[in-house]
């Protein structure tokens, strides 16, 4: 009951059936006995008013204390069906009251002559209405429930999202960070200009990093910007070790992409690839917009003495990656990862969008 | 005192470099880039210290150190690896976390300095532990003087104990390796190896077949035609993988 007269418009269309019920009801009773159609409906009208509060707020504070699938059916259906009677008794009661009251002023377009069928039919249908009534309760409550349920789920779903990304930023290498503070440490003597620029590019870096929420996607122009600033720190580190190239196809650094998605890759291919190659190498970054497709990819080489031993921690990454992107895409996006001779290449396919839809 | 200093990146080599500088009696003899260098350098110049980051490619802290032994004193870098800063710990070997002040340098240096000859098999079985965690071992490291062989565990066609040895066949090349066969066979892959006799250890896919030898013992052929003796037990192990 509270569901549904909480909004006007509910409450409305709850005593507008009623209202139906009890024009219906007078029509019967007028049919059946002959009665004039006026008294019959003065009859019947407020009857059916009373009862829609009556049998309303009873079978809802019962539907209430007997939620469904909490206790056994046979004792749900019992108690509603002893409740239901008794309500047709009562609303037969309030029925010959009210009747009673109508003839007192003697007034011939009020009152009507109250027959045993009448009773009969008053507590039948009495019953009836208020299974009814219970039942339109039990559908309201699961109906809120479900929504409330729904409600919880997507709330829960942010939350994720947002533990996820902030776990990632985290886990942003300790090795990286503590690498990054000893070529500091070794500039401020041997270069201190070098020293602040490298300072300046860690700032720039933690900074949009920490920027950046879950659930609001950066165009990948933005995403690069940030992997300039990574690549720019490690570059101080591996010198002529780490050489980058970039291949930006048209349209596609305005596409969107979720935050921090292609960052571990780049990440991956530094620990993995060049911080094991004496001689170093050089990291491949492409992005191609062919349609409504985005495909990226990341490929570095690796040292062909390494076997897949130490790549392993590749796997965890990539592994985050993966869930990151279909929950973000579903099964619109994919993730591919493999080595080819001396080189390790990760393909990312994903809509090319460049709006948030639907979101 | 003689030093070398051995990191991949060179900004840390110079912090180094630059905190040594403050010590008028130490010479650096050698700067390695790399393991393979560093192995090379440590075993031709025989330094006193080594200053040795753990993190490195081709070849780590922990196998350089047990590749060139223990003859010289160690003082271990690392940025963040935890594994190592626990067992630099357990066996109270020197070590620096970068970065690390000149202050703190110079006290692993005094550290290093006043224990100079000193060796208590620390090292030794912290390089033993380190090996035991990559199990199984995907390659095989050997010194041959001051070079180092890196063999793929795939291409080990068979072992088989010399004493405190293990002769290692790989490729048509054998190489003999200061290790216990026991030890060995525990760090490879026991999918991969057998060891069907007391002092040989088989890699399954390069036999070829069995055959009966006597009337109770029996032999591997390997694909190389090459003859491997099979003991009573080693039999029962090897006719549960090859029928």
């Amino acid at each position: 009951m509270q569901e549904i007269s909480s909004t006007r418009q509910g409450l409305i269309t709850y005593l507008l059936v009623w209202l139906f019920l009890g024009c219906a009801l007078g029509g019967v009773i007028s049919v059946a006995s002959g009665t004039p159609l006026v008294n019959a409906l003065l009859f019947a009208i407020p009857m059916n008013l009373v009862y829609a509060f009556e049998s309303g707020y009873s079978a809802y504070y019962l539907c209430r204390a007997y939620p469904l699938g909490s206790r056994r059916a046979a004792s749900i259906t019992l108690v509603l069906s002893v409740a239901a009677l008794v309500s047709g008794f009562l609303w037969l009661l309030i029925g010959s009251l009210w009747n009673s009251l109508c003839l007192l002023p003697g007034v011939s377009w009020a009152g009507i002559a109250f027959t045993s069928q009448l009773s009969l039919l008053l507590v039948g249908l009495g019953t009836l209405l208020y299974g009814f009534a219970a039942a339109l309760h039990y559908l309201v409550i699961e109906f809120v429930r479900a929504k409330g349920a729904e409600q919880r789920e997507l709330e829960s779903l942010l939350m994720a999202q947002e533990a996820e990304l902030r776990m990632l930023r985290t886990q942003i290498d300790p090795h990286f960070l503590f690498n990054s503070l000893n070529s500091i440490s070794a500039l401020t003597s041997q270069d201190p200009k070098a020293a602040r620029r490298m300072t300046l590019e860690l700032a720039s870096f933690f900074r949009q990093s920490l920027g950046m929420e879950a659930h609001k996607k950066v165009t990948l122009g933005e995403e690069m910007v940030l992997i300039r600033h990574f690549l720019a720190i490690e570059q101080v580190r591996f010198g002529e070790r780490l050489q980058v190239v970039e291949l930006m196809g048209e349209g596609a650094a305005e596409c969107l992409v979720p935050p921090m998605i292609i960052q571990p890759l780049v990440e991956n291919a530094v620990k993995h690839g060049i911080c094991n190659m004496p001689e170093g190498g050089t990291i491949t970054i492409s992005a191609h917009r062919a349609g409504s497709i985005l495909n990226i990819r990341v490929a570095n080489p690796v040292d062909e003495d390494m076997s897949s031993l130490r790549s392993e921690g590749h796997g965890i990454g990539l592994t985050n990656v993966r869930q990151r992107l279909s929950g973000a895409y579903k099964h619109e996006a994919g993730i591919q990862w493999g080595r080819h001779e001396n080189s390790f290449g990760v393909d990312i396919t994903m809509p090319a969008q460049t709006s948030e839809q639907g979101e | 005192m003689r030093i070398i200093i051995v990191d991949d990146e060179m900004l840390a080599r110079g912090v180094v470099r630059e905190y040594l500088s403050e010590h008028a009696d130490v010479e650096v003899v050698a700067e390695c880039a790399n393991g393979f260098e560093a192995v090379k350098a440590i075993t031709e110049l025989s330094p006193d210290l080594v200053f040795l980051d753990i993190q490195m490619p081709k070849l780590d802290g922990f196998e350089v150190a047990e590749l060139a032994g223990s003859k010289t004193r160690y003082i271990f870098a690392t940025a963040f690896d935890q594994y190592a800063i626990k067992a630099f710990e357990f066996h109270a070997l020197d070590y620096l976390l970068k970065p690390f002040s000149q202050q703190r340098f110079d006290q692993a240096l005094a550290h290093a300095r006043a224990n100079m000859g000193k060796n208590d098999g620390a090292i030794e079985q912290m390089v033993r532990e380190a090996t035991g965690r990559n199990k199984p071992l995907g390659r095989v490291l050997i010194r041959d003087g001051a070079k180092v062989h890196v063999i793929n565990a795939d291409k080990i066609e068979h072992v088989e104990a010399q004493d405190d040895y293990v002769q290692i066949r790989s490729e048509g090349k054998s190489y003999l390796k200061n290790q216990r066969m026991t030890e060995l066979e525990e760090q490879l892959d026991p999918e991969q190896f057998l060891r069907i006799h007391r002092s040989w250890i088989v890699n399954i896919a390069f036999v070829d077949r069995i055959e009966q030898a006597t009337k109770d013992s029996y032999v591997a052929i390997l694909k190389d035609a090459s003859r491997v003796p099979i003991s009573r037990s080693g039999y029962q192990k090897i006719r549960a993988v090859i029928q």
